[in-house]
């Protein structure tokens, strides 16, 4: 071997050193493990400092070591720390390895004696590994400049805008007919009061006019191959039936056709619209689109009045039209794809659904909203009557093991401020069921303490039910609102006209199939799960796919256009460096070793192999494998390989552990 | 013909015999054979589990260990009996220990619990296992849309968290849509009853039976159908007394669930049960559309 | 060295057969009292009980009426955004209450509870003309009519036992007892 292999003990202050005799440690390793070349062991209070780094590096150019093992902490805090450390001083940092004596030794084990041993032995099988290491270059990958940003809400518009006024070329894919999201369905916005669409509107209008961005609307993502800086990305353009080149936006087709639908998505089935339709006036592009499953000429052939009293010349009706699917290239993906409506039919007794003055909180956004089916009259399900008393419920969904354990966060804030619109809109009565104030951001305490003195009743209690069962002459007519209220300790019934249930927030119900599509995990209620909860939000563990707004969990508007702007500060990063470095370690199959058996094939959760027909055999996409070793295992001709975790590599690891190389030479045992 | 081990539970004797009686007469129109569990004991009550939790699940342990021995599902009309069955059934299967140690306390009687069967409520077998068209097949004398209120009550389905419409099952209302009757929805149907309060704490009791039986009564019921004597107990025996705490004048008739079915498949009252009432049905009784005769 | 437990470690520990959640996991949101039919009688609310139990308040706790207020509807359970199991724990401080004999001397339940247990072991089945006698002498003289009065119309019509049941294995039935209460029955 005749390599030269430096051994640092960590105490990492009493972590390791209160339970493992670190000094004893570190001579054994010099004295006993010397024919195994190591030639210096040492022992230090944080190996993780600068000064501890120091002795390594001093190590290395002093006395030439050629190996180096660091046994300390779990390899997931520190590895990198003592790789550059290595690197800086000249060591290849792939010839550094971290074992870890604390998580696994001092941390589990309370018998000092043994634990002491047992770090000996981790030791041990540290150096037989490194000594079977070979120096690695990081992978180089070119980054393609484009970006696709995956969602057309606030956190999608965000980045977007950001990438494009760097002089970057974005792709804007957008599910529905305009972009906007969910915040173009709010009529204000807490705490400032700010008309959501005025604050909107403006970014939807650059991100449509923009040269460096390219709206794709009415599109869903098909398909997604490739790997970080070398994305190709199959959009479906589903067919407007609108020749957007002809059409004008001027809206007679939508005033003419004949046929109207629920809204379900923008009105939140509160409203109705065409079946050729814009979602609502300011739609980014201003293009409606025709909705076939309502469309009266795709059901029987007949109508087309959209067609006929359309103005322009040609005429922008094209029932001919197909879907298109178009291949985009880009280096980087950016999912804002946002969240859906808690379904409140879900919590029979709160009678949405049955009860007709049971409202949901997106239908009661569409009703404030001036736009909106009642013109922004806070009005009962006649469209006709202001209520005199209205019940605003908190929770709804939320921080509940029957539902979603998750608090939804925007909900407290978004109730007072519906309890602010009814005061301020009809003078009625509002009463509002909570479990805790979640008044937590910049002015969001201050606009509680406004609710409470413009005269909102609070009362702290969940809501049991709401029925309209009515047990005296005061709640004949009315909906009653059972709950205890907690802080007099006593059962109420509260009598109203109009009930708003604050209903939590969900992940897309489709959030599953999409992370698959991209290849990135979901957590187990499906919000998309980012790299670091604390230190790194936007990232995912896919290189190349970033997260913003509430695909990654609930948040509200500031924390949404935080990450959006976050995401594309990580992009353009990448793009500006041209190249991005990914770690080397990573599978490799043996061409000629593999029989073609593809059993590794399905069982990539990277989806990082590629099988080839024309020669039977299957190889690894280095960009794509994260170095699991799923298929390591699971070869049955040992064909796959892993730089950096080699079967030799491991072998003589577990030699070491069970100090096998301090009885006899190594290679008598390993046979 | 199907079979089961058929636990009536103490009130079926005498209390709520009616009940028995209309179990046994529908259940034999529909090739549904209901096996009387030879020598079952009390389960308990809500009253036992007050006292000794291992001692309350060991009687309904032998209970299930005799429908073990016999190899059938055991069926029970009563829905606390039901419910002590389900979760006893359920917990001793889930804690093997438990199990054990109750099983020793079992060998004194040759009996040992396993956990190879299933529970059910009576009503469950009408619905689920016969299921709806055979029983509308049956049907002779439809209820000409007869308004029956369906008192669900509390223990056929809480604290079941696993059935899915704990909230808002509709299981009752299809049954007596079945058979021709017309089920009113009202808001008291999931309420309770009061149960043994009516004994022990009678204010109580006397004050849930009054929301009940207003609010079947707000939205037009002729008659009140359960699916437990401790219900068609409280909600019919203690109206009078509902009427003087109150000064309400009550006088809903309130039926078993089989009751009515009987009269839908053209079995006379009187073998049904009906008579025993303190509550007239007369009402009631005019509403059988003329049929086939019962043969 | 032992630690003495504290309340809410003896009531848990009295749920031994039921699984529930811990209820220190309580957030005292109110669902079990704004649900519970029976509130409006009780002198604490469920949720008081348990922030009560939590905070080790004993002695108050066994003097409340609200367990024995409790119907075991189990609407509570089901409602419950933590997953306690609200009921069963009514019954758990039943069950210490009537263990140590802290139950206030006027209440039914308990003596009701005690007749109802006696019966079961002495036949295999309940018997309601003995049930009645554990209650209806605590009735003032206008219950005890009202409750006469019912008794008779259901006498009439043929719904009371006159004989009181047993079950055939009696002598088994007291020996299966007898393993799981050495002494063959609680007093």
């Amino acid at each position: 071997m005749n390599e030269k292999v430096g051994v640092y003990v960590c105490h990492c202050g009493t972590n390791i050193a209160g339970v493992v005799d670190v000094e004893s440690v570190a001579q054994w390793s010099a004295e006993t493990l010397k024919n195994r070349d190591v030639v210096v062991g040492r022992d230090y209070e944080f190996m993780c400092s600068s000064l501890g780094q120091e002795l390594i590096q001093n190590d290395i150019k002093e006395l030439g070591l050629t190996r180096v093992v660091v046994a300390a902490c779990s390899p997931h805090l520190h590895e990198q720390t003592f790789r550059t450390a290595c690197d800086r001083a000249g060591l290849n940092p792939y010839l550094c390895e971290l074992v870890s004596i604390r998580e696994q030794v001092s941390w589990v084990h309370t018998d000092k004696s043994a634990a002491t041993e047992k770090a000996k032995a981790v030791i041990s099988g540290g150096v037989e590994r490194v000594l079977m290491h070979e120096a690695l270059e990081p992978l180089q990958v070119p980054i393609h400049p484009a970006t696709m940003v995956v969602g057309g809400g606030i956190a999608g518009i965000q980045a977007a805008l950001e990438i494009a006024d760097a002089g970057r070329q974005v792709y804007l894919v957008e599910r529905e007919p305009s972009i906007g999201g969910h915040m173009a369905q709010f009529d204000k916005t807490f705490p400032t009061l700010d008309c959501s669409a005025c604050i909107l509107t403006p970014k939807m209008v650059s991100a449509g006019t923009h040269p460096n961005i390219t709206l794709l609307t009415w599109s869903e993502v098909e398909n997604v191959d490739g790997y970080v800086g070398n994305f190709t990305v199959s959009v479906r353009q589903k067919a407007r039936y609108v020749n957007i080149d002809a059409c004008t936006g001027c809206g007679i087709c939508w005033e003419k056709c004949p046929k109207k639908v629920i809204d379900d998505v923008y009105e939140a089935g509160f409203g109705q619209r065409k079946a050729i339709y814009t979602p609502f006036p300011q739609a980014v592009p201003k293009y409606p689109v025709i909705d076939v499953e309502n469309c009266i000429y795709f059901i029987n052939g007949k109508c087309k009045a959209c067609q006929i009293f359309c103005p322009t010349e040609p005429n922008s009706i094209d029932f001919e039209q197909e879907d298109q699917l178009i291949d985009i290239e880009v280096g980087n993906i950016i999912l804002a794809t946002g969240f859906d409506l808690f379904d409140s039919t879900r919590i029979p007794q709160y009678g949405y659904g049955k009860l007709a003055n049971v409202f949901s909180s997106l239908e009661f956004e569409r009703m404030c909203n001036a736009s909106g089916p009642t013109n922004g009259d806070i009005v009962m399900r006649d469209r006709k009557t202001t209520p005199k008393s209205v019940g605003i419920i908190h929770c709804v969904g939320s921080r509940d093991k029957n539902y979603n354990e998750y608090c939804s966060t925007i909900c407290c804030m978004q109730s007072l401020k519906f309890a602010h619109l009814v005061i301020e809109r009809t003078g009625a009565e509002v009463y509002n069921f909570y479990i805790d104030m979640r008044t937590a951001f910049k002015d969001y305490e201050e606009f509680y303490q406004r609710v409470l003195e413009e005269g909102g009743h609070f009362i702290r209690g969940k809501v049991a039910e709401v029925t309209d069962a009515a047990r005296t002459p005061e709640e004949e007519g009315k909906l009653i609102i059972q709950a205890e209220d907690t802080l007099i300790g006593r059962q109420r019934r509260i009598p109203v006209d109009m009930v708003v249930l604050s209903a939590g927030l969900e992940p897309r119900h489709d959030a599953k199939e999409v992370a698959k599509q991209f290849g990135i995990a979901c957590s187990a209620n499906s919000w998309f799960i980012e790299k670091h909860p604390k230190l790194d939000p936007v990232s995912t563990m896919t290189e190349g796919i970033f997260i913003a707004g509430c695909v990654q969990g609930p948040k509200d508007i500031p924390a949404s256009v935080a990450q959006g702007a976050a995401t594309a500060a990580r992009v353009l990063a990448r793009i500006q460096q041209g190249e991005i470095s990914l770690e080397p370690v990573r599978a490799s199959v043996i061409e000629e070793k593999c029989s073609g058996c593809r059993i590794c094939n399905d069982l990539c959760p990277f989806t990082a192999i590629i099988f080839h027909e024309d020669r039977m055999v299957t190889e690894i996409n280095p960009a794509l494998c994260q170095g699991c070793g799923t298929c390591v295992a699971a070869c049955p001709a040992g064909a796959i390989t892993g730089t950096g975790f080699s079967d030799e590599q491991i072998y003589a690891q577990i030699d070491g552990l069970l100090m096998l190389n301090l009885e006899q030479p190594l290679e008598a045992v390993a046979g | 013909m199907k079979k089961y081990a058929y636990f009536p539970g103490c009130s079926l004797e005498k209390m709520a015999q009616s009940y028995h009686m209309s179990a046994m007469e529908t259940t034999r129109k529909l090739d549904i054979e209901l096996q009387e569990l030879d020598d079952w004991n009390c389960c308990g009550a809500t009253a036992y589990f007050h006292v000794d939790e291992i001692l309350a699940y060991t009687l309904t342990a032998r209970n299930l260990a005799m429908a073990e021995k016999a190899g059938l599902d055991l069926v029970a009309p009563c829905s606390a009996c039901y419910k002590n069955s389900y979760f006893t059934n359920k917990n001793l299967k889930q804690d093997p220990d438990l199990a054990d140690h109750i099983n020793y306390a079992l060998e004194e009687d040759n009996l040992s619990f396993s956990g190879s069967i299933a529970v059910h409520h009576l009503m469950e077998v009408y619905v689920h296992d016969v299921g709806l068209e055979e029983i509308k097949a049956k049907v002779s004398h439809p209820l000409k849309g007869l308004r029956v209120a369906p008192y669900y009550g509390c223990q056929i389905m809480r604290p079941r968290k696993d059935h899915e419409d704990i909230e808002s099952p509709q299981f009752f209302e299809d049954l007596l849509s079945a058979v021709g009757a017309e089920p009113i929805d009202y808001p008291g149907r999931l309420r309770c009853c009061g149960g043994s309060l009516i004994l022990t704490s009678r204010d109580a009791a006397l004050n849930m039976v009054y929301i009940l039986l207003q609010s079947a009564v707000d939205r037009g019921a002729t008659v009140i159908a359960t699916a437990c004597p401790l219900c068609q107990v409280n909600l019919e025996c203690y109206q009078q007394q509902v009427n003087q705490e109150y000064g309400t004048n009550f006088s809903v008739p309130v039926l078993y669930f089989t009751q009515l079915v009987g009269l839908a498949f053209g079995v006379p009252p009187k073998r049904l049960g009906i008579g025993r009432e303190l509550v007239s049905t007369e009402e009631v009784l005019s509403y059988i559309e003329e049929g086939e005769p019962y043969e | 060295m032992a630690t003495k437990p504290t309340f809410r470690q003896e009531i848990s520990n009295l749920l031994f057969a039921a699984h529930g959640e811990p209820l220190k996991t309580c957030i005292q949101c109110g669902t079990c009292s704004g649900t519970c039919p029976a509130v409006e009688f009780m002198d604490h609310t469920p949720r008081q009980l348990i922030a009560m139990i939590n905070a080790d308040l004993k002695d108050e706790v066994l003097a409340s009426n609200t367990f024995w207020y409790c119907a075991s509807c189990f609407h509570c359970t089901a409602r419950c955004p933590r997953d306690i199991d609200i009921a069963e724990l009514m019954y758990a401080v039943k069950r210490y209450s009537i263990w140590h004999k802290t139950y206030p001397e006027d209440l039914i339940g308990p003596v009701f509870s005690g007749a109802f247990v006696k019966t079961i072991i002495r036949s295999g089945r309940s018997y309601e003309p003995v049930l009645a006698t554990s209650y209806i002498f605590s009735f003032g003289p206008r219950e005890f009519l009202k409750e006469a009065t019912t008794a008779t119309s259901m006498m009439v019509k043929g719904r009371i036992p006159v004989i009181p049941p047993r079950i055939k294995r009696l002598d088994n039935f007291k020996r299966v007892i007898g393993r799981i209460v050495p002494v063959g029955g609680p007093k």
